[in-house]
């Protein structure tokens, strides 16, 4: 008899979405607590804050404010806010089948099955009224695609709160920066309205505080990231989903502190010649990029790719970090052009919203420095124009690396889209017969 | 009779061949945020991309993939095959479909040695003052980059010039939109008038279109049981209407960029900046809800078109993976019931493959309106 599918919440009542997450995350935090794991509570010690720092925001007198794509949260943390990433909705619940296809099927009724899940996942959270929460401000840029420009808009009228919008350039250049500049000064008075807070000496001492922790952020993920080129990379591929966390609580001594817990145990690992991998015997024969999206629908498969293979994934193409550390903290123009800067290079706008030669750029960073030698297109099918540049980079890789790619169509949140037996077999396939690689499991 | 050419559905390539015959260059460009003015006043005629009868874009798939939209597919596929043989492209960052046609054929154009002009307009999706400025300087650069590939310059006056010839056509397209209040002329005729404009020079367009409105005054009303407006994607296909009026709907508006939309009102311009006038009236106008602060005016747009022209039913056509179009329908529906107008929803690729299933959904639509 086929098992039943795990229930994630009650269909016949209303959800509330962050208080469903908060008790999620506690749960996880009381069985792992009640299992005596001290050394990986760091993973869920941040989940806890992420989730319940949103939740708690106003009972603590602060403004909640919601965002989307690239935008300063820095300056949203020194008025004294805090910022709630929409992203981590879909992020959360892409492997939970039941509510993310909830949300997902709202949203289909009124736009396009093509529009990317993240998008959907979200907006149809927002048409159901089920966030639980209210939201005092709405930020969004105008990136990283046509689907967040299908969900903002109606987004910022299903709020019904104070919006504000970054227009992203399309190129990264001196122009755009200046451009992108001009309206973070812009953001400051939206900022002030919405707190009744002033830009004085205060706030910006406040600023550059926030700014300077977030700077250590950046070094340790940067230092994190110098710990995957190391051959063989300790740290394992599910590890990459949990540094995207860093989007919303740059500035947070929180995400500091697990950042720092990571690198520590990795340099430990390091010196005691381990990792942290599920790779037979520590061998790793495999060093793989995922060069689109990260499959959070099923983060498992990076496991399994592991466990089967030996193939580690050492980076993934949007979630690349490639953060700026903030310099000349007392010159406000320096510091807005360098926020600008910051703002285009977040994963997933780095090398995805503007020409296709800036995400070649990023292939080449990751290819050189984390010694790639499996190359997987783990093409996100809602995101159809990093599709529309498959070719080009596909072709770049192969005659730069040598290196053939895989390209899979999958649903990077919603599970539905495609088995993990289908996905499983498609990989394998590639591995086994193109890769040449030992099925350890055999 | 010489305005036949107004209605060759096919793209052609005529015109630009006996423009460039003279010695002058011809660039393709993509999208409603390229103002032609700029390419007239370089003295380079504007060829405005289209797909109209792909009936195969295998090609450009290998670059683009299934997952891209079929329209931008299948202009790819007609730079690559030849069917355009131009100069070069100029494109604003429309979507990111369209995007990835230059993307793409800049890169296709290199393997191929092929000497190209590609330039890529940053286009802002918000209006304000900061984005307007931007905007001005980001023509001002493509300005300088077409003038140094025609060898003249664009000036303040050659643009006053060019702004005069696309000012006149917008009055002439006004005038057309009147003859299809009147029901004179069929929402299929209008946009095979309105797709001429893609491939012929200017003078050419204008010349053919006086002759053909004043012929067209004089003709009976088109007897039909519903009037209609189309609105939705990139609709460069006029047998996609004819389906729909072949079931005895007419189309008496549209809110498509193939249709009045790339026309629009006229330009205004400011003697003492003139770049800027262009500017401001190309990224403040309503052709598309690329940008992400004008959906309201758009929707508002739509609805008073309704009252104008006497619509009694919207048929709102969305191409497969084209998510700019993609999500109207949840504020513009209940505003266009309050106005007692229905919508009818259809989605549709760049090949008509789905002409019969149009015709009952259309057929349906229409008699629905008629009871």
């Amino acid at each position: 008899m086929a098992k039943a599918p795990v229930q994630n919440f009650d269909p016949t009542q209303p959800v509330n979405m962050i208080d469903l997450t908060c008790k999620q995350v506690d749960s996880i935090y009381q069985h792992m607590l009640s299992k005596g794991m001290p050394e990986v509570m760091w993973t869920v010690d941040i989940q806890k804050f992420t989730w319940e720092e949103i939740r708690d925001a106003q009972a603590a007198g602060k403004k909640l404010i919601a965002f989307g794509g690239p935008v300063p949260v820095t300056i949203m943390r020194a008025f004294d806010c805090v910022p709630f990433f929409l992203d981590t909705i879909p992020t959360r619940i892409a492997s939970m089948e039941d509510l993310c296809g909830r949300y997902i099927d709202e949203t289909e009724k009124y736009a396009p099955t093509s529009m990317c899940a993240i998008d959907k996942a979200q907006l149809g959270c927002a048409l159901k009224g089920e966030f639980g929460i209210k939201i005092d401000a709405f930020v969004h840029a105008t990136v990283p695609c046509d689907s967040a420009r299908i969900a903002y808009p109606m987004m910022e009228r299903l709020f019904g709160c104070p919006c504000f919008t970054f227009d992203c350039p399309f190129r990264h250049d001196d122009k755009g920066y200046e451009y992108l500049a001009d309206q973070i000064q812009a953001f400051i008075p939206f900022m002030e309205e919405l707190t009744g807070m002033k830009w004085d000496a205060a706030r910006y001492e406040k600023f550059k505080e926030i700014t300077i922790e977030s700077n250590k952020a950046y070094e340790i993920l940067a230092q994190l990231g110098d710990l995957r080129k190391q051959v063989p990379c300790v740290l394992p591929g599910r590890m990459l989903v949990l540094n995207e966390i860093i989007a919303p609580l740059a500035g947070t001594p929180e995400v500091t502190s697990m950042l720092a817990t990571q690198l520590e145990m990795g340099n430990m690992l390091t010196d005691m010649g381990m990792t942290a991998t599920r790779c037979p015997d520590g061998q790793q024969p495999y060093r793989v990029c995922l060069m689109q999206n990260m499959l959070w629908s099923n983060t498992g498969i990076m496991d399994w790719m592991e466990k089967t293979y030996g193939a580690i994934t050492v980076m993934d193409g949007f979630g690349y970090q490639d953060g700026v550390i903030f310099e000349d903290l007392d010159n406000w123009q320096s510091v807005k052009l360098q926020l600008a800067k910051s703002m285009l290079l977040v994963p997933m706008i780095h090398g995805a919203t503007g020409p296709t030669e800036y995400w070649l750029k990023t292939i080449d960073k990751m290819y050189e420095d984390y010694k790639v030698n499996v190359s997987i297109f783990m093409g996100h099918v809602g995101c159809k124009h990093t599709w529309a540049s498959g070719k080009i980079v596909t072709d770049y890789i192969q005659e730069k690396y040598g290196i053939p790619t895989l390209y899979v169509d999958v649903d990077a949140i919603d599970p539905r889209y495609k088995s993990n037996d289908e996905l499983r077999a498609q990989i394998g396939e590639y591995m086994e017969s193109v890769v040449g690689a030992e099925n350890f499991c055999k | 009779m010489s305005y036949e050419k107004l209605f060759e559905t096919n793209i052609s390539s005529e015109s630009a061949k006996a423009w460039k015959a003279s010695g002058k260059k011809a660039v393709g460009y993509v999208c409603c945020h390229v103002p032609t003015e700029i390419i007239l006043a370089a003295d380079i005629m504007p060829v405005r991309l289209r797909a109209t009868n792909c009936v195969d874009s295998s090609d450009a798939e290998a670059w683009m993939s299934s997952f891209s939209c079929s329209y931008a597919r299948s202009i790819l596929q007609y730079l690559m095959n030849g069917t355009y043989d131009l100069d070069g492209l100029v494109q604003s960052d429309g979507c990111m479909m369209a995007t990835r046609i230059l993307d793409n054929w800049e890169h296709i154009a290199k393997k191929n040695s092929k000497s190209q002009l590609i330039h890529q307009i940053g286009a802002p999706r918000i209006t304000t003052d900061i984005s307007v400025g931007y905007y001005k300087e980001e023509l001002k650069t493509l300005a300088d980059k077409l003038g140094e590939f025609s060898g003249k310059k664009v000036t303040d006056e050659a643009l006053k010039a060019a702004v005069a010839k696309t000012n006149e056509v917008r009055d002439l397209i006004a005038q057309l939109s009147e003859l299809r209040n009147e029901a004179k002329v069929s929402g299929t005729e209008a946009l095979r008038i309105m797709l001429a404009y893609c491939d012929l020079a200017i003078d050419e367009y204008i010349a053919a279109l006086k002759e053909f409105l004043a012929d067209a005054k004089g003709r009976a009303p088109i007897k039909a049981r519903a009037r209609l407006m189309m609105i939705g994607s990139a609709l460069d296909n006029p047998e996609y209407i004819k389906v729909i009026e072949d079931k005895g709907g007419l189309v008496v508006a549209d809110d498509l960029c193939f249709g009045v939309k790339s026309f629009g009102d006229k330009i205004v311009v400011d003697d003492k900046d003139v770049l800027g006038s262009v500017a401001d009236y190309y990224l403040k106008r309503n052709t598309c809800p690329r940008m992400l602060d004008n959906r309201p005016a758009i929707h508002k747009e739509i609805v008073d078109a309704c009252k104008k022209y006497s619509v009694q039913g919207v048929i709102y056509e969305k191409m497969q993976n084209c998510e700019c179009w993609g999500g109207e329908a949840y504020y513009l529906e209940p505003d266009l019931k309050a106005a007692g107008v229905p919508m009818l929803q259809v989605e549709r690729e760049e090949q008509m493959a789905n002409a019969g299933q149009l015709a009952i959904r259309a057929e349906a639509f229409v008699e629905m309106i008629e009871k």
